[in-house]
């Protein structure tokens, strides 16, 4: 819900009861006053049948008012008194009962008792009520419209740089390197939001930056003490007479470290690939690019009795990194090598627009979705870093390609879109 | 031939050194910027190895001094930062080769070597062992004066053993010299094997002998005194 139709709906919760009870009140008041009016008026018409009385003196009853209800009489046996009440009469005419005030007043004139009564009927009364009712109701009708429109207003002017700051936070991309600053503005409360925004973002940014700069760091530190073990190892193994337990060890070693060097470099380099250090971009042909790299992979391919099928006359074309096209190019080759059978197949083929690797293989033992997370490695090849398709996917997302993976019928399918 | 050795880090200095005495070369070694200033004002060297970061300074500073006294050095950097940038830097100012962390010493060594045939003899020199001859820039193979016809990769395979003979490289390292990081996550035994075993057959159809042993488990010798 909108904050302008909560605010709206929390002033119609309030005041339609306000506007009820001033209503209420009002009537009241108003009756109030009609009645004070009735009386006075009825007090008016008694000094005039009064007045009546004493010029005329007629001890007979006389009727002096045009509802016929109204009349002086003589009385006997009667106290001089006077009194006000209300009281209900059926008027035949409208065929209900009729609200009326009565004055009776016993008044002694000449030894003669007359008795007035006056009538007043309040069916004005009634009607008031109901105009008041109508009358309120317009009033709501206007404060509704009233608050929509200030509401309106409000939003398109006083909300405005809040909806500014939203829309600048919705394009904020945090790896993007330009630095990010909402700009003051006259209202308070927002001048206040887009400092506090500006400072939050300022520490995410800086963090961000500290936590990269760590990682890069880190590995570039690793490299030297794996120099170091690499170089010691080399020494070691020029000693004359090794065992052949202790060569298998040697051999261990040096496996090891170079996994660890293969990772720390690909940690790096995704490190890197995010940090945005490859900006150089330029025009070349992946169809071009694969046969190269191909190449590299010949001698692996042969030796592991791998059927290569090419299909590369359709020239792709890409503007990116040649560096990163290359790692590209290589990982996606790796992989249809690595995660292929003896005497399997690689079939690799260009379109205008994608670039299409399958490689015969065993099913996938997670989702096709996980194989591009880190770290995301089939239990059966223990060579694997599990970083190679995450590059992959780095290097695609970079350059705003697509990649997806299929597998049917024995056949693994990667297919990057450009 | 001379070489000086600027790298921080002890261990390494050490193992280096250890290595490339083995090799032969009269080496020096330095920890930091200053005492590698001074060395190199007041020594001349066939080459250089040089950390680009190191204490009180960088390596960088260190290829500008001494590019303008000693032209004829040659400059390998050694680095733990394997960055374009640094890379292109480096070969800019007139460093001859860049080495990124972590190496092999074989892999050093065959690089020191080629440096120092390339600035020394203008490129015109035939290695000479035994029956085999071999003239690294026409990428010629003679065994008793007959030639060999090798592919490149059999050619730097024999070149890289040549380089490191007498020593044991370890199947890993021969991968990492003849395909570098492609060779990162594949059994290296894969990627040589096939290579290694026709170069020795076409090595021994000419009469050669067989000089490679194979070193169980981790790799090959190519011995000469045995």
């Amino acid at each position: 819900m909108r904050l302008q139709h909560k605010t709206t709906l929390f002033y119609l919760i309030v005041s339609i009861p306000l506007v009820g009870i001033a209503a209420f009140v009002s009537y009241y008041v108003i009756r109030a006053e009609l009645k004070n009016g009735t009386e006075e008026v009825l007090r008016t018409e008694l000094h005039s049948a009064k007045k009546i009385i004493r010029t005329f003196g007629h001890p007979q009853s006389i009727r002096i008012s045009s509802d016929g209800l109204s009349k002086i009489q003589l009385v006997e046996n009667a106290l001089p008194m006077e009194h006000i009440k209300d009281t209900l009469i059926f008027d035949p005419i409208e065929k209900e009962n009729v609200e009326y005030t009565i004055l009776r007043s016993n008044f002694r004139f000449k030894n003669q008792l007359f008795q007035i009564d006056l009538y007043k009927n309040n069916m004005d009364s009634e009607e008031l009520l109901e105009g008041l009712w109508a009358g309120f109701g317009i009033l709501i009708a206007f404060l509704f419209s009233g608050f929509l429109f200030v509401n309106w207003f409000i939003s398109k002017t006083i909300w405005k740089p809040f909806f500014a700051t939203i829309h600048r936070l919705e394009k904020y991309d945090l790896k993007q390197h330009d630095s990010f600053k909402l700009e003051q503005v006259s209202t308070y409360e927002f001048n206040q939001l887009n400092t506090v925004v500006n400072t939050m973002t300022n520490k995410i940014q800086n963090d961000f930056i500290q936590h990269k700069e760590f990682t890069e760091n880190a590995s570039h530190e690793m490299q030297t003490p794996l120099a170091v073990i690499k170089a010691n190892l080399s020494i070691l193994m020029q000693a004359p007479s090794l065992s052949e337990v202790e060569m298998n060890a040697i051999e261990s070693i040096e496996n090891t470290i170079k996994k660890l060097s293969a990772l720390n470099r690909t940690l790096l380099l995704l490190t890197k690939i995010d940090n945005q250090q490859f900006t150089e971009v330029e025009t070349l042909d992946l169809s071009k690019l694969c046969s190269s790299v191909l190449e590299n992979y010949a001698d692996l391919i042969n030796s592991r009795d791998i059927k290569l099928e090419l299909n590369l006359e359709h020239s792709l074309q890409v503007t990116m990194n040649g560096t990163l096209a290359e790692i590209l190019i290589s990982n996606l080759i790796q992989n249809a090598i690595r995660h292929n059978l003896n005497n399997g197949e690689i079939f690799i083929s260009t379109t205008r627009n994608s670039l299409i690797l399958s490689n015969t293989g065993n099913p996938l033992t997670m989702p096709s979705v996980e194989l591009f997370l880190r770290f995301r490695k089939s239990v059966v090849n223990n060579e694997s870093i599990g970083l190679g398709l995450s590059l992959v996917k780095s290097i695609t997302e970079k350059n705003g390609f697509s990649i997806s993976h299929s597998y049917s019928s024995h056949f693994h399918t990667f297919t990057l879109t450009i | 031939m001379k070489i000086l050795l600027i790298e921080d880090e002890t261990e390494l200095r050490n193992s280096i050194e250890q290595y490339l005495k083995l090799e032969g070369f009269l080496i020096e070694s330095v920890a930091d910027f200053t005492d590698a200033s001074y060395k190199l004002a007041d020594y001349n060297y066939d080459c250089i190895l040089v950390d680009i970061t190191l204490p009180n300074g960088n390596g960088l500073d260190l290829i500008r001094q001494v590019k303008k006294s000693q032209s004829k050095v040659g400059i390998i950097i050694i680095s733990a930062k394997n960055s374009i940038d640094d890379k292109i830097n480096g070969l800019d100012l007139g460093a001859d080769d860049y080495l990124p962390k972590p190496f092999s010493l074989a892999e050093l060594n065959s690089r020191i070597k080629a440096l120092i045939r390339r600035n020394n003899f203008s490129g015109n020199t035939t290695l000479l062992l035994n029956e085999i001859a071999i003239i690294p820039e026409e990428r010629l193979v003679k065994i008793n004066d007959e030639k060999v016809l090798l592919t490149a990769k059999e050619f730097d395979l024999l070149l890289f053993f040549v380089m490191n003979k007498n020593r044991v490289v370890s199947k890993n390292t021969i991968a990492e010299h003849l395909w570098g990081d492609d060779s990162d996550q594949m059994d290296s035994h894969d990627f040589i094997y096939v290579h290694l075993r026709n170069l020795k057959k076409k090595l021994a159809e000419k009469g050669c002998k067989d000089y490679i042993q194979n070193i169980y488990g981790i790799g090959y010798n190519f011995n000469l005194e045995a």
